[in-house]
Order: C-alpha cells, then sequence, then structure tokens
C-alpha cells in the first residue's frame, strides 16, 4: 500500500471516528457540551477559511465580520417561513421577492455563501489596490459599513430589532459536516498551485510577479473563497443562536477569529482548528472571571471585559513572544504522527 | 435652507473637523516614521478623558491644571504604548506590528471597562465653555469656536518643533529614510517615544475637547473618532500634518453637511468616513497633500 | 534586421532626476549581451523597465513585432520574458522545488475549483508540474535539495535557484542581474559555463548586468555601457576594453 493511500485511508478513519464520538455527545451530552461542540465546529470553519486569507496570502484582512453577516442575514431569511418575516417586519415590511422566498436550510446556506462572495467581488477592486495596513482599515470600514448597513436598511434586515425565531437547523452534524468539508477544500486549495501562488505573494510578491504570479487574481482568489465559508458559516451561526441582530457581527467577531489564527499559528490550517477549538472551550471556561467574585478586599464585577482583557493580553503576548503560535506554518500529517509514535515505514 | 442654518452648520462642521484633525496628527506622524496605524491611538481620547474626569473629581484640581495634566499623562501613555505594544516588534513583519496595536486597543478599552465600568460618565464641562454667544444671528456655544482656535495653536506649536527644532529635524529625517537616520547614530527610540508623546497630547487634547462636546464618556467613545481621524489622515495625505489637519476639517465638515443637505441619509452618517476613504484611495492613493508613491522594488 | 526584442529612447525620471536617458538596444535571438556600468548609473532601471516594474517615462520596448510597454508584470513573464534579481528574491520560507514549480502556475490548465475537490485532472497535472520542476532542478544540480526550505541553501545555491525559477517560465529572453555577485572566482568560471550551456540548450536570448569585468569580458559577444543613466559605450568587449569613455566612467577623470 502506498503512503498516499494508507494516508487517505486514515482520514476516512479519522473523520469517523469525529463522528462517532459526535454521535456519542449527540446521545449522552448535556445541551451545554453540545453547545460548545456546535461553536467549535462554526469557529473552525471560520478561522480555517479566514487563514486562507491571512496565513496563506499574508495580507491582513478585517473585515470577515462582513462576509459572516451577509451569510447569516442572507441563510436567515431564506429558511424564515412569510408568515413569520410579515410578523417579524413590523416596522419597515420586508422588500419584494424576500418576503416571499423560502428554501431548506441547505440551499440557504450555499445561497448565504455565495452572497457573501457576490458582496466580496465587489469591493474587491479598492481592496486589492493598496497592502498592508491600508488594506487593514478598508476591510475593516468595509465591516462597519456592513453594520451601518443592516442597522439602517430595515426593509431588508429589520434594523436594529433584528431577526428572531429562527428554527434551530444546526445541530453537530450540519456543523461539524461543514466544519469538516471546509478543511478538506482549503487544505487541498492550499496544497495545490493556487495555494503555491498564494503563499509565493506572501513570501514577496515582487518575486510572484516576475514568476507570472497575478497577484490580484489570487488575492481576489483567497478573499472570494474566505468569504463563501465565512458566509455559510454566518448561516449556521444565525441557525444556531436563532437570533441575529447587527450586534452580533462587530469588529470583536474578527478580533476573536485573529486571535485564533493568531495564537494557533498564521498559515497553518492545523493550527486554526487548535486554535478553534481552544478559543471556544476556554472561551466557555473563562466566564469564571466574569462572574461577580469577592476576594474580601476586592469585589470583581460580574462585568463582560475580563475575559477580553484576557484575550487582548493573550494576542500580544503571543504576537510579541511567540509570533509563530502553536504550529508556526506547520501542519498536522499522518506521517509525523506515525513517526512519532515510532511506527515503520515497512510495517505497512 | 437658510443661510443662517447653513452658517451655524459650517460652524459646527469646523469644531467637529478640527477634532479629527487635533487626532488624525497622532496618526499621520507615527505613520510617517513607523509606517504603522496605531490602532489604539483612538482609545487615547478615551484615556485622556477618563484621566481628566479623575484628576477634577477626586484630585479636585481646577480645570486649569487638570486638562493640560491630562494631557501630558495621555502622553507618557503614548510612550508606554510603544514600549510595550511595539518597540518589541521594530524588526518583524508589519502584520505583527499591525496585529499587536489591535491587540493594544481591545486592552485599553476592556481595561477600562474592567476598571471603571461599561456606563457612560458624565464629564465636567468647566462652565466658561458653556457661554453662549449670538454671531450674524446664529446662537453658539463658545466651545465650539475654541475648538478650531487650541487646534491651530496647538498645531502651531508642533510645526515650531517640528520644523524648528533638533529632535524634530531628526523625527524628519526618520521618516524619509528609518535605516539611513538609525545609521547616522540618531536614537530612533527616542525620537519615537517623543514622536508617540507629542501625537498622544494633541489626541487626548482632542479626547477632552471631544468628551466637552458630547459629554458622556465611555470606554468605546475612542473607536469611531479615531478611525475617522485616520481616514482624515489618508485624506491629507499620509506623514503630513498640515495634510492631517486639513482633512480633519474636510471630513468633519463633509460629515455634518451631509447630514445637513439630505437628512434622509443620517442613519448612514458613519458609513460616510468609509465611503470618502475607499474613494481616496481608488482615485487618488497619497491623498491631498501627499507625495506619490515610487514603487521599491 | 529582425523584431525579436528592441528598447527604443527609454527615458525614466523619478520627480526630477532622470534615472535613464534615451535607452535604445535591439537584440537578436541567440545573443549574449552585456549591460555594465558604475554602481547607480540606471542599469536594473533598464530591467525594471523591460519587466513591468516600472512604466517609462517615454520610449518603447518592443518584443517580437509588439508594443509591450508598460504591461503588468506577469503579463511579461507570459510573454517569455524572465528575470533574476540582484538582491536574491526567493521565496524563502517554501522548498527549494516549491519554488521552481511556482513558475509553471502561469500555464496551469486546471482551475482552483478542480484543486479543492480533488479532480483526478488536477492531481494529473500537477503531478506533471512537479516532475517537470524537479527537471530543471537536476540541470542546474540542485536535485538534492529539493526538500530544502530554499531560505536555508548557501548563496551560490541561491543563485543558481533564482535562474532555475527563472528558466521554468520558459522564457525566450532571460534578464539577469548580477548573476555573479558575492561568488569567488571557481564559482563565476562555473556560473559562465553553465550561462553558456544553458543559452544553447533553451535556445535562450540573454541580457545581462554584471559588475565582474572577467565575467562579462569573456561571456558576451556585445557590451552596453551605462553612467548617469546616458549610453557612453557600445562594442565588442575589447572594443569597450579599449574604450576612454569607459575608463574614465570606472576610474575617474585624471586629476
Amino acid at each position: 500500500m502506498s503512503k498516499e493511500r494508507r494516508n487517505l485511508l486514515l482520514n476516512i478513519m479519522g473523520i469517523l471516528v469525529l463522528f462517532v464520538i459526535l454521535y456519542l455527545f449527540n446521545e449522552y451530552g448535556t445541551d451545554y457540551q453540545i453547545r460548545i461542540l456546535n461553536n467549535m465546529a462554526v469557529f473552525i470553519t471560520l478561522a480555517v477559511s479566514y487563514n486562507l486569507v491571512n496565513g496563506i496570502c499574508g495580507i491582513l484582512h478585517l473585515g470577515p465580520n462582513a462576509f459572516i453577516t451577509i451569510g447569516a442575514y442572507t441563510s436567515a431569511l431564506l429558511t424564515m417561513s412569510a408568515a413569520e418575516k410579515q410578523m417579524t417586519y413590523i416596522i419597515v415590511p420586508l422588500v419584494w421577492p424576500l418576503n416571499v422566498l423560502h428554501t431548506p436550510f441547505v440551499v440557504s446556506l450555499l445561497l448565504g455563501g455565495l452572497m457573501a462572495a457576490v458582496f466580496a467581488f465587489a469591493i474587491s477592486f479598492p481592496v486589492f489596490r493598496v497592502r498592508g495596513d491600508y488594506l487593514a482599515i478598508v476591510t475593516l470600514g468595509f465591516g462597519e459599513v456592513i453594520r451601518v448597513l443592516a442597522n439602517a436598511l430595515q426593509g431588508v434586515t429589520n434594523g436594529p430589532l433584528g431577526l428572531k425565531g429562527l428554527v434551530p437547523y444546526t445541530n453537530l452534524w450540519w456543523s461539524w459536516g461543514v466544519a469538516v468539508l471546509t478543511i478538506i477544500a482549503i487544505t487541498k486549495l492550499i496544497n495545490s498551485s493556487y495555494g503555491r501562488a498564494m503563499k509565493s505573494i506572501r513570501e514577496d510578491e515582487i518575486a510572484a510577479r516576475a514568476m507570472g504570479i497575478d497577484p490580484f487574481k489570487h488575492l481576489l482568489m483567497a478573499f472570494l473563497i474566505s468569504a463563501f465559508f465565512c458566509g455559510v458559516a454566518g448561516g449556521l451561526l444565525a441557525h444556531l443562536i436563532t437570533t441575529i441582530s447587527p450586534t452580533l457581527f462587530t469588529f470583536f467577531l474578527t478580533f476573536n477569529l485573529l486571535i485564533i489564527i493568531v495564537v494557533g499559528g498564521l498559515g497553518s490550517t492545523t493550527g486554526a482548528v487548535i486554535g478553534a477549538a481552544l478559543f471556544a472551550w476556554g472561551g466557555e471556561a473563562l466566564r469564571i472571571v466574569e462572574r461577580p467574585t469577592d476576594l474580601g478586599f476586592l469585589k470583581i464585577p460580574g462585568i463582560p471585559g475580563m475575559r477580553m482583557v484576557i484575550f487582548s493580553i493573550i494576542l500580544m503576548l503571543v504576537i510579541i513572544f511567540a509570533r509563530r503560535g502553536i504550529m508556526g506554518r506547520s501542519e498536522f500529517s499522518w506521517d509525523w504522527l506515525l513517526s512519532k509514535l515510532g511506527w515503520k515505514e515497512k510495517g505497512f | 435652507m437658510t443661510g443662517t442654518i447653513l452658517f451655524q452648520q459650517l460652524i459646527n462642521g469646523i469644531s467637529l473637523g478640527s477634532l479629527y484633525g487635533l487626532v488624525a496628527i497622532g496618526y499621520t506622524m507615527v505613520y510617517g516614521i513607523l509606517r504603522l496605524i496605531n490602532f489604539a491611538h483612538g482609545d487615547l481620547l478615551m484615556f485622556a478623558a477618563y484621566t481628566a474626569i479623575y484628576l477634577i473629581g477626586i484630585f479636585t484640581l481646577p480645570w486649569q491644571i487638570s486638562f493640560p495634566l491630562a494631557m501630558v499623562i495621555t502622553g507618557l501613555m503614548g510612550i508606554v504604548l510603544d514600549r510595550c505594544a511595539y518597540r518589541p516588534l521594530r524588526d518583524a513583519p508589519r502584520i505583527s506590528l499591525l496585529i499587536s496595536a489591535i491587540g493594544a486597543s481591545f486592552l485599553l478599552e476592556n481595561l477600562a471597562i474592567v476598571i471603571i465600568g461599561g456606563i457612560p460618565k458624565g464629564f465636567p464641562r468647566p462652565p466658561m465653555f458653556d457661554h453662549v454667544i449670538t454671531i450674524l444671528g446664529v446662537r453658539v456655544q463658545v466651545l465650539t469656536l475654541y475648538t478650531p482656535v487650541i487646534t491651530i495653536v496647538l498645531l502651531l506649536g508642533l510645526l515650531y518643533i517640528v520644523y524648528r527644532t533638533k529632535v524634530g529635524k531628526a523625527m524628519r529625517a526618520a521618516s524619509k529614510d528609518f535605516e539611513a537616520t538609525r545609521l547616522m547614530g540618531i536614537n530612533l527610540d527616542r525620537v519615537i517615544a517623543i514622536t508617540f508623546f507629542l501625537g498622544s497630547f494633541l489626541a487626548a487634547a482632542g479626547g477632552i475637547m471631544w468628551a466637552m462636546k458630547y459629554p458622556q464618556v465611555n470606554p468605546f467613545m475612542g473607536v469611531f473618532p479615531g478611525l475617522k481621524a485616520f481616514i482624515a489622515a489618508v485624506l491629507g495625505g499620509i506623514g503630513n500634518i498640515v495634510g492631517a489637519v486639513i482633512g480633519g476639517f474636510l471630513l468633519g465638515l463633509g460629515e455634518i453637511m451631509i447630514v445637513a443637505f439630505f437628512p434622509e441619509v443620517s442613519q448612514y452618517k458613519d458609513a460616510f468616513a468609509f465611503v470618502i476613504l475607499i474613494l481616496v484611495l481608488l482615485f487618488r492613493p497619497t491623498g491631498i497633500m501627499g507625495e506619490p508613491m515610487i514603487d521599491k522594488t | 534586421m529582425g523584431d525579436f526584442f528592441q528598447l527604443n529612447d527609454l527615458v525614466m525620471q523619478f520627480g526630477g532626476l532622470t534615472a535613464v536617458k534615451d535607452f535604445s538596444i535591439e537584440l537578436q535571438a541567440g545573443e549574449l549581451v552585456g549591460l555594465i556600468g558604475p554602481n547607480g548609473a540606471g542599469k536594473t532601471t533598464v530591467f525594471n523597465m523591460i519587466t513591468g516594474f516600472l512604466t517609462p517615462t517615454s520610449g518603447q520596448v518592443r518584443w517580437q513585432g509588439e508594443e509591450i510597454t508598460g504591461f503588468p508584470v506577469h503579463k511579461v513573464t507570459a510573454q517569455g520574458i524572465a528575470r533574476t534579481f540582484q538582491n536574491i528574491r526567493l521565496f524563502t520560507d517554501l522548498t527549494v522545488l516549491e519554488n521552481v514549480m511556482i513558475s509553471f502556475h502561469q500555464r496551469i490548465r486546471t482551475f482552483f475549483w478542480e484543486a479543492m475537490l480533488g479532480f483526478p485532472t488536477y492531481r494529473r497535472e500537477e503531478k506533471r508540474i512537479r516532475e517537470s520542476a524537479m527537471a530543471f532542478l537536476q540541470e542546474l544540480g540542485l536535485a538534492h535539495l529539493a526538500k530544502e526550505k530554499a531560505g536555508g541553501l548557501a548563496y551560490g545555491q541561491q543563485r543558481r535557484l533564482e535562474i532555475a525559477r527563472a528558466l521554468a517560465t520558459r522564457p525566450k529572453l532571460l534578464l539577469l542581474d548580477e548573476p555573479a555577485a558575492g561568488m569567488n572566482p571557481q564559482e563565476t568560471n562555473e556560473l559562465a559555463v553553465l550561462v553558456r550551456e544553458l543559452r544553447d540548450k533553451y535556445a535562450l536570448t540573454i541580457f545581462l548586468i554584471e559588475h565582474d569585468m572577467k565575467f562579462v569580458m569573456g561571456l558576451c559577444e556585445r557590451i552596453k555601457v551605462l553612467d548617469y543613466g546616458i549610453t557612453i559605450a557600445e562594442g565588442t568587449p575589447a572594443e569597450i576594453q579599449s574604450n576612454q569613455a569607459v575608463i574614465k566612467a570606472y576610474l575617474g577623470e585624471p586629476k
């Protein structure tokens, strides 16, 4: 058996094991555990696709929250029934044709992703005309513009009231199914000639151009693919928490994703997965610090600031003292794991 | 629209614009030398406003002492920021520096929530700024008139430092060619620290005036003024101090005027600055006063 | 005269400074031509104008009968003009093999979604690219380093890898910017032999910038000399060596 076939087999087995574990949690786990697992899967999808732009192409894109918003609203509007929409949009009625469109969940997810990619394409020209800090601020600005629009365009988004009572379609199968597909698709892309072209732009854009790589085309490609998956994840998120409003998708969300990929290691999909898993778990565990605590001499009130303080400090410590994060730019591979386990190549 | 209202809006626009300009100077100076958007710069507005509140409230200092003192403390805070978040990354990839800046910004905001709490605090505006006078039939709060005057005075002071002193010369050299300046034996860390001090000092002036204008101080009060001031700096041509102030005036006037002429778009007000940014980057990425950028090969 | 490659009166101004003035040259297919001159004479600027990194203030770049002045860099490369860089610019964090494989990307026939979905069409193409890239490494004696990070190579190997990478874009015209810089005499001699071999094997036309006079004089059939952006001499190596203007430019005015 060749190494390739062995790894394929191990991948399939790994995925099967994952889904057996998910099945066990689905049957016997607490709601709390299932919520964390769902969050974990959505964050994995988001982080892996965000890393494609920031880690692989090496540009600092600060607007994934915009694409998550677009995906979430698109998907939510497509799964709500016409009657629900009529009841929800009490101030300004929902515009045609959104008020009558109704699609199955899976279609709504795909269209949410596509819509996010369409918006990404629309802003790509100003975005990729610049690099570095400018690109960061333009994408950040786009995130803000989308938030302003989500508040203002009441006939589409229902404004600050948001959308409530979405059907909780997102379960462990959906969230993890999408996460696994995202990881596979993006890993294949990164390891392909297209992925190499993206990395060459990160390493040295001038040399990449001289070797015949069109930076705009490849950055755009990464940007659109990333936006698509962020949009899909947005749809999952909407049907996980069942209530969405513009306040949900602020720059905080982008900041969280940035922490995940920096801690995991910018440029490593494995790192993004590990970072997202740690974040989903650690974020919950850290809620302790936000409960009111009385140390006798010092009363720490239960305010939602301490977790962010800790996250900010972690981000700065990692970026200053351990820039490579957990994984650097390395990826998990079976070859590595087997050799660590003392597996002999000839054994197969 | 009557001439009176137009005149009123003009004054408001200039007043708001001068605040953007003050804050934009800090962005433009730091960007000029480090090629870094100091994301935490906007949060220094918040820092200055709280510092002033505490100096007046707890130490019961009169505002004539509290305000300048708060500005100096904020200036020192700028130095601390550079020392902790940026100096360790001088030779790191640019993306790391920017991520550190974003981290520093979130840290300041959330530390403020943890220490002070998220509930907005009132700002003790000194009575002399409340006075209302009538010019050409328009009733104007004197604060609105003082703001641009203070901005111009501070700008002139800064220009004196930058163009007439030794340290200013070093700053200009560093923004022209960082490496060469380092090789010439100039202590760059010191130059950068002074740059941060001056930028933060001016941001503090902006923050205090902002807090007097909108007397609700909260941990996130600096975010939007900060982003808009950065856009003003880009509009004026990044790296150019006078350009930053002009960009600030233009942005402030534009924001006020657009709402005045088209009240129906007022809910999109916060998106206006970003649209301007995108237009500038599309059609004149160097800004109004900027030199053309040469693509370095 | 053929219309293989021509530069007509290229001028490059930066602000008030003229970096290159009225630069003209015509290259015949298969020629090996050198461009020399003191530091800051504008040699690399000429290369940057040819490859599209700089758009000339005025003048024309003509390639196989067509004007390509101001083409985007990647399109110039697609036309069959490749270059190396004076200050080596490898993709340091990628492997030696990946560095060369990137040069094949411009001709890729499968789409990105075929790669993402793991289609056999893509897998075959990837295999073909890998094998062709290995062949170029073999050619330049770097095959044994294929899996090393490019940034970890010795200096001379990095220079060779740059050439391999440029060759892999399948150029007709190869521009070498100081290929012998930093090499010892032994390596320089080997490089001269290699350049000639590659020219013959791949039917290349080579235009190179170099400071090492022995290298240029021994290798090039024709030499052009720039000083302060102005062409001061042109001719065979023997002619250049005895040209008074050239000697003056290099040694300065006798006092």
